[in-house]
């Protein structure tokens, strides 16, 4: 399955979806580049689950916090224009998930687990971060960015050439 | 229908030389279109947020308000904290800011600055700026305690008033020496403890206590700042300031820089920190400086290495009001944040529960049932109509003794805060350097307050009772 032979509705509403999600990683992205000191650390610290240690531990390393913090802005903006752009694609999306699988793992919402941080909904396992996570594995699956995107002309531009008449192959 | 092209052939294969024909490039371009709609909604976002930041922030001085040329000295989290309150008040201009933290704090301060239009200097050292900025009128300071003495003592005699942040300083010595130089140099200084110039408090001061005498005589107080443990402050090495910079400023390590207030000789630990400013509130209150204390604190948790002073503090302060003898309890802990920071004031009639935060204890009154009726201050709209606290039922079947005593109505203080905690107390120093005003925490204000606060730590060292005189206030 590929945006080369994927029918044209789903891939248009896949489109879609990806420039909705890139839209979303651009501005979380701009926003925290755009805040006067935003810094990861107050979320990592009420980290919980399996991983909250190593989470805790970061936010507790000043050098590595501050490199989490500029790569998660840059990061986040970067995703973001690529997957609006369909460029580069495939990378972006695997970022992506990257990113939003740290989010999720930093404080899932388990069974059991009560979190004070405001909630703009009610989750049980599944949270709206893993729903995005998703939309960028079928966003990977199928390419997108060959169906409509800078991947297509980029695509077009580095395709192999056919080897040159008299030139031994 | 497949996504191919108009050829039948997929876009990007490897079968033939490629063209890019004109379908192939609208389909990747298409999306494009959809990065202009976002630049064109965060633009809409950008002057929004902007519109709202400037109908809070400094309205220009206008005909009948004197422009000021402030700088401030000091721009870690309190400067941040102050300068956002400076922002909101009419007639401000920043000229300068001076923090030994160029690599961060300066630079911050200054870029936030310039953002709502002003265009600070930045200065690493203080001197220079005095030296430099000779237009300057006043001078914020929100530097560590052990350097407020010096810093006051030299923007005063350089003519430039000054607002200094609590604790005034961390000795007696250092206080005496500000209020000296406050008078010699006849400048003004305002102490910051702020909440004399919240309007609750205030409310409370001038009406319920002073006018209408809701409590009747007050016989005890307590009060409280209970803090949750706290990582220690860090920073990126490559913000780390070089030490021959730190050393010159008195610090050992950036990690003692960042964490001054654990440390003797620079802070005065959590009960200066945050009791001074609800102690100040008790002597207030009461109408007078407490005659004696008692204390009790120690280093119960923190890592000794790195935190000097005690992280929980219990003092009892004896006052001899002219109403008759109080106790007033306080204490401070750093390892749990349950019920958070408050001043409860008791009298034979009622009770005073406040706090400065306006989300927790913002002001609640409890009248005894014997005490007479507050009708007459209900309607004045010194404080609600009561709420009637009805006895909780039982679910459980358990039953209430017959000695319980009946809840005391509850009513509130109608005055709410709208502005950030410290402009109040910022508006009326700059009120007064403008000559409509009169200080609300002048010098000898804040050193009666000092000599309350720091001998809570003399009183766990000596573990017993130390006793004032009434000397021991004045300078």
């Amino acid at each position: 399955m590929n945006a080369n032979t994927f029918p044209r509705g789903p891939m248009v509403a896949i489109t879609v979806l990806r420039v909705l999600v890139g839209w979303h990683f651009l501005y979380e992205g701009i926003a925290k580049l755009s805040a006067p000191a935003w810094s990861a650390a107050d979320y990592l610290r009420q980290s919980r689950g399996p991983f909250s240690g190593a989470f805790r531990w970061l936010a507790s390393q000043p050098d590595l916090l501050a490199n989490a913090d500029l790569i998660t802005m840059w990061g986040l903006t970067a995703v973001g224009l690529l997957l609006i752009l369909g460029l580069f694609t495939r990378w972006a999306s695997i970022a992506g998930i990257g990113f939003i699988l740290l989010f999720y793992l930093c404080n899932p919402p388990f069974v059991g687990y009560f979190y004070s941080i405001p909630s703009e909904g009610s989750y049980l396992v599944v949270n709206k971060n893993l729903v995005e996570l998703a939309a960028l594995l079928v966003i990977f699956t199928v390419n997108s960015g060959r169906f409509a995107g800078l991947d297509r002309i980029l695509g077009a531009l580095v395709a192999r050439r056919p080897p040159l008449a008299g030139v031994p192959s | 229908m497949a996504a191919e092209n108009e050829h039948g052939k997929p876009p990007g294969g490897a079968g033939g030389p490629r063209k890019l024909d004109r379908r192939e490039v609208l389909a990747g371009l298409s999306t494009v279109p959809a990065l202009g709609l976002f630049g064109y909604a965060w633009q809409k976002q950008r002057h929004y947020q902007r519109a709202r930041a400037d109908a809070a922030v400094t309205p220009a001085a206008t005909g009948d308000v004197q422009e000021i040329n402030v700088a401030l000295l000091g721009a870690g989290a309190q400067g941040q904290v102050l300068v956002d309150a400076m922002l909101r008040i009419p007639g401000l201009r920043f000229r300068a800011v001076c923090d030994v933290w160029a690599e961060y704090n300066l630079r911050r301060v200054v870029n936030s600055l310039t953002r709502f239009g002003h265009e600070p200097n930045g200065y690493e050292d203080y001197r220079e700026m005095l030296d430099k900025e000779s237009e300057l009128d006043a001078v914020v300071i929100a530097t560590p305690d052990f350097w407020h003495a010096q810093h006051t003592v030299d923007c005063l005699k350089a003519g430039k008033h000054v607002y200094c942040e609590k604790e005034m300083s961390n000795t007696l010595e250092g206080a005496r020496r500000m209020v000296l130089a406050a008078r010699e140099t006849g400048k003004l200084l305002q102490i910051g403890h702020q909440r004399r110039s919240n309007p609750r408090y205030l409310h409370c001061y001038d009406k319920l206590l002073g006018e209408a005498k809701l409590l009747g005589r007050i016989v005890t107080v307590n009060g409280q700042w209970n803090r949750a443990v706290a990582p220690d402050l860090g920073a990126p090495s490559r913000y780390a300031i070089p030490e021959a910079r730190l050393r010159h400023y008195g610090f050992k390590d950036m990690a003692q820089f960042r964490n001054w207030r654990w440390y003797r000789g620079l802070g005065g630990g959590p009960i200066v920190d945050l009791g001074s400013h609800q102690i100040d509130i008790y002597t207030w209150f009461l109408g007078a400086n407490p005659s004696g204390v008692m204390a009790s604190g120690g280093l119960l948790y923190h890592d000794p290495a790195t935190h000097e002073w005690y992280d929980t503090v219990m003092a009892v302060y004896d006052y001899d009001t002219p109403a008759g003898p109080v106790k007033a309890y306080y204490q401070t802990q750093t390892t749990n944040g349950s019920q958070g920071y408050f001043e409860n004031f008791m009298g034979d009639q009622g009770t005073l529960l406040i706090s400065e935060s306006e989300v927790n204890y913002a002001g609640q009154l409890y009248r005894d049932p014997n005490a007479p009726a507050w009708d007459r201050w209900i309607q004045e709209g010194y404080i609600t109509a009561p709420r009637i606290q009805e006895a909780r039922a039982l679910e459980d079947g358990a039953v209430a003794d017959v000695r319980e005593s009946v809840s005391p109505d509850q009513h509130t203080v109608p005055v709410v805060l709208r502005d950030p905690y410290h402009q109040p107390h910022l508006q009326n120093f700059f009120d007064a350097v403008r000559g409509t005003g009169t200080l609300n925490c002048p010098p000898e204000v804040g050193y009666e307050s000092a000599v309350s606060v720091l001998k809570v730590n003399d009183a766990i060292e000596a573990k017993s009772r130390l006793a004032f005189t009434a000397d021991d206030f004045h300078v």
